[in-house]
């Protein structure tokens, strides 16, 4: 709990400032768009922390996504296939992705960086070499599949407001994530690998497989995201779609409490991190005055005095505590 | 002993390289003269030609089908290169087509300003020529493409007409360091704010402006990253509960914008302006949702670049335009048009037409 206390706080700072600054930041549209956009980067920062846990890292996320995000209306529209199809075909790609990541860096001792490095570059590579560099869209079809990323589920009794269907998504793998990595041994064995893979290997549990694990959750949740991020956006380019969201998604999960380190992390930190970030984005067009071409400094300004206060205040805490000890003994 | 000998290796090879490269002692523009004259001594049938986007885009891909009908056509080889990562890769292309020793090049350059040295670089070695966007600075021997203003202030004229008693209006565009948005971005605003041609005016995108009944509000960019430019125009919509207009000046941008809009329950309400000729836009037209746009004609740049190249090569330079500059006008496409226009868009795709030089001037 206590490793989330810094990012709440930077969140709620962030959100009551810009609520002040600007009458339409807690507008029902607005609010639900940033649900919408929370809960697809959050996606990813989910998956991402899983592999942050092992001590691993995963730069193919942004080549993952534009796979999947480019693939999905490709088969749809060029080869005809039907919606489950598609959607049973991009998953089942991207666990496989990710379980030839994972063995790679379990059994074949590469250092993750570079396994997931060339991870990015051929899965974009293929996208683009698939169509040819051709943007692909729905081209105004499949209204059904696309609710999964652009719909709006009415609440009773309430008028202004939908809530956006990825947040659906999104509360369904951060729930089957707590679930694991609490309550199962799996879990626990997770973040041991973490925090002392050899500790770990001694004490029998099965490294390379919790590591190919990891990865293959981290390559599903990527490809799930490229697929909802398409259903949203409604085309995709192969040269762009997905550049730098593997930043975004460790970003979010560092904020959240994940230690590169590994072997710490808490999923509610990971999503508030990600929220962070898309209220930031947001604050910048919303708040006038704001200059929007200075956009990424603001993000990294505000993150960083919001880091400085939050280990500030831990050491000021840990040194009371210190104090305190001497003075009762 | 062994770094001194390694010392004066490197110096001996840096002022090998200064005097050996025989290039780079004629000025550019002298070299491209030269290499014009040379054809007309001993013209060359057959040449490799390069044609080189400044990115990957579909936009790019009618251009393509333009310059290999013309490679068809003139007996040219012809390759063409879309550059994926910025400057530096379209840099490392032309690098490449220069070693490979291609006859001449037709670029798109990225950021002309910055780079200038580059262009002249290769304007040192091979025939070089821009489109789509220009760099009038360099060596180049020829402009092949549009007055990006010009065309701004087609789209300017969209807007008055969809919002003929004023209103507020949002500029969504991909890069605004490229030339064709910064003209295109002035020639809306000055449209819509009835002001003469000005190319010393530098408005900051940051601040809205607000001339007579029109306010233009912020200008955003989104680096070509879909989700933020649908997100762009959802939050100046959440920001601007009285946003009547959004102008996209980069061909996915009027397509985001839909899709902003269809979520928030704006269609129609909200006008739509775009530029280029992405299916949902000319979709958004036939069903009104969109006002119009503004469309280039890429596969002319692709066939006369490699045209007027082929015919340097042959040693015929009065292919060149005295001005340096060839015309090729945008078309504003309404529901009037819409349809006679994708028939003929779907044509050229196919690949069986040829260049049109009927419908553009030498300027």
């Amino acid at each position: 709990m206590k490793k989330i206390l810094g990012i709440t706080g930077i969140f709620l700072a962030i959100v009551i400032a810009t609520s002040i600054l600007s009458p339409n930041f807690l507008t029902a549209y607005n609010i639900e768009n940033l649900l919408r956009r929370t809960s697809l980067f959050g996606i990813l920062s989910i998956g991402v922390g899983f592999v942050i846990l092992t001590a691993g890292i995963d730069l193919s996320i942004g080549g993952v996504v534009c796979l999947a995000g480019i693939l999905t209306p490709y088969l749809l529209t060029q080869m005809g296939w039907s919606a489950p199809e598609t959607v049973a075909v991009i998953l089942l790609m991207s666990v496989a992705i990710g379980f030839l990541q994972g063995g790679l860096v379990a059994f074949g001792r590469i250092q993750p960086f570079l396994v997931t490095l060339c991870g990015l570059l051929i899965f974009r590579g293929i996208a683009r070499g698939v169509t040819m560099d051709q943007t692909q869209g729905f081209q105004g079809k499949f209204a059904e599949l696309r609710w999964i990323g652009n719909g709006r589920i009415s609440i009773p009794g309430v008028e202004e407001f939908s809530l956006p269907a990825p947040v659906l998504s999104l509360i369904i793998i951060a729930i089957l994530s707590m679930i694991f990595l609490n309550c199962t041994v799996w879990g626990r064995w997770m973040k041991a690998v973490g925090r002392s893979p050899s500790a770990a290997r001694y004490s029998g549990i099965p490294v390379a497989r919790l590591q190919i694990l990891a990865y293959s959750i981290c390559s599903l949740l990527s490809g799930f995201g490229g697929l909802l991020f398409v259903c949203d956006v409604g085309s995709a380019q192969p040269s762009d779609f997905g550049n730098f969201y593997e930043l975004y998604a460790i970003a979010a999960a560092v904020l959240g409490g994940y230690r590169l380190s590994g072997g710490e992390g808490s999923v509610v930190g990971v999503i508030i991190g990600a929220a962070v970030m898309q209220v930031l984005r947001n604050a910048i067009v919303l708040v006038s005055w704001l200059p929007y071409t200075a956009e990424f400094a603001v993000i990294g300004l505000v993150i960083l005095i919001g880091v400085l206060a939050d280990e500030f205040l831990r050491r000021y805490a840990a040194n009371r505590a210190r104090t305190q000890v001497k003075g009762t003994s | 002993m062994r770094r001194t000998l390694l010392g004066t290796l490197a110096v001996s090879l840096i002022t090998l390289a200064s005097f050996g490269g025989a290039n780079n002692a004629v000025p550019p523009k002298q070299r491209q003269a030269e290499l014009v004259l040379g054809y007309t001594k001993n013209p060359i049938v057959k040449p490799k030609l390069a044609f080189v986007t400044n990115g990957v885009a579909d936009f790019w891909v009618i251009a393509q089908r333009g310059a290999e009908q013309a490679g068809v056509d003139s007996g040219a080889i012809v390759t063409v290169h879309m550059p994926a990562e910025g400057i530096a890769d379209q840099k490392r292309i032309m690098e490449d087509l220069v070693a490979q020793g291609v006859k001449g090049i037709a670029v798109s350059p990225i950021d002309p300003a910055n780079e200038l040295e580059i262009l002249d670089q290769i304007a040192g070695r091979t025939l070089l020529i821009t489109q789509d966007s220009d760099a009038p600075a360099s060596a180049r021997l020829a402009y092949i493409g549009l007055d990006n203003y010009d065309a701004g202030r087609m789209a300017g004229k969209l807007v008055k007409e969809a919002l003929p008693s004023g209103g507020e209006i949002a500029i969504f565009v991909g890069r605004l360091e490229q030339d064709n948005a910064f003209r295109r971005r002035q020639g809306v605003m000055d449209e819509i704010f009835d002001r003469a041609r000005d190319d010393t005016r530098i408005e900051n995108p940051n601040t809205p402006i607000t001339i007579g009944k029109y306010t233009v509000l912020k200008t955003l960019t989104d680096q070509f990253d879909r989700t933020k430019a649908k997100a762009n125009v959802e939050d100046m919509m959440s920001a601007n509960p009285n946003l009547g207009c959004v102008v996209g000046l980069f061909a996915y941008n009027p397509v985001l914008a839909l899709e902003a809009l269809k979520s928030g329950g704006k269609i129609g309400k909200i006008k739509v302006v775009g530029f280029d000729e992405a299916p949902e836009t000319l979709a958004g037209i036939r069903d009104g949702s969109v006002q119009g746009t503004v469309v280039q004609d890429p596969y002319n740049y692709g066939y006369r670049s490699i045209q007027m190249l082929n015919a340097v090569c042959l040693g015929k330079p009065d292919a060149l335009p005295k001005s340096g500059f060839i015309d090729i006008p945008a078309v504003t496409v309404t529901p009037a048009n819409v349809d006679a226009f994708e028939a003929d868009l779907k044509k050229k795709l196919a690949g069986n037409a040829s260049g049109n030089s009927a419908g553009d001037t030498a300027k």
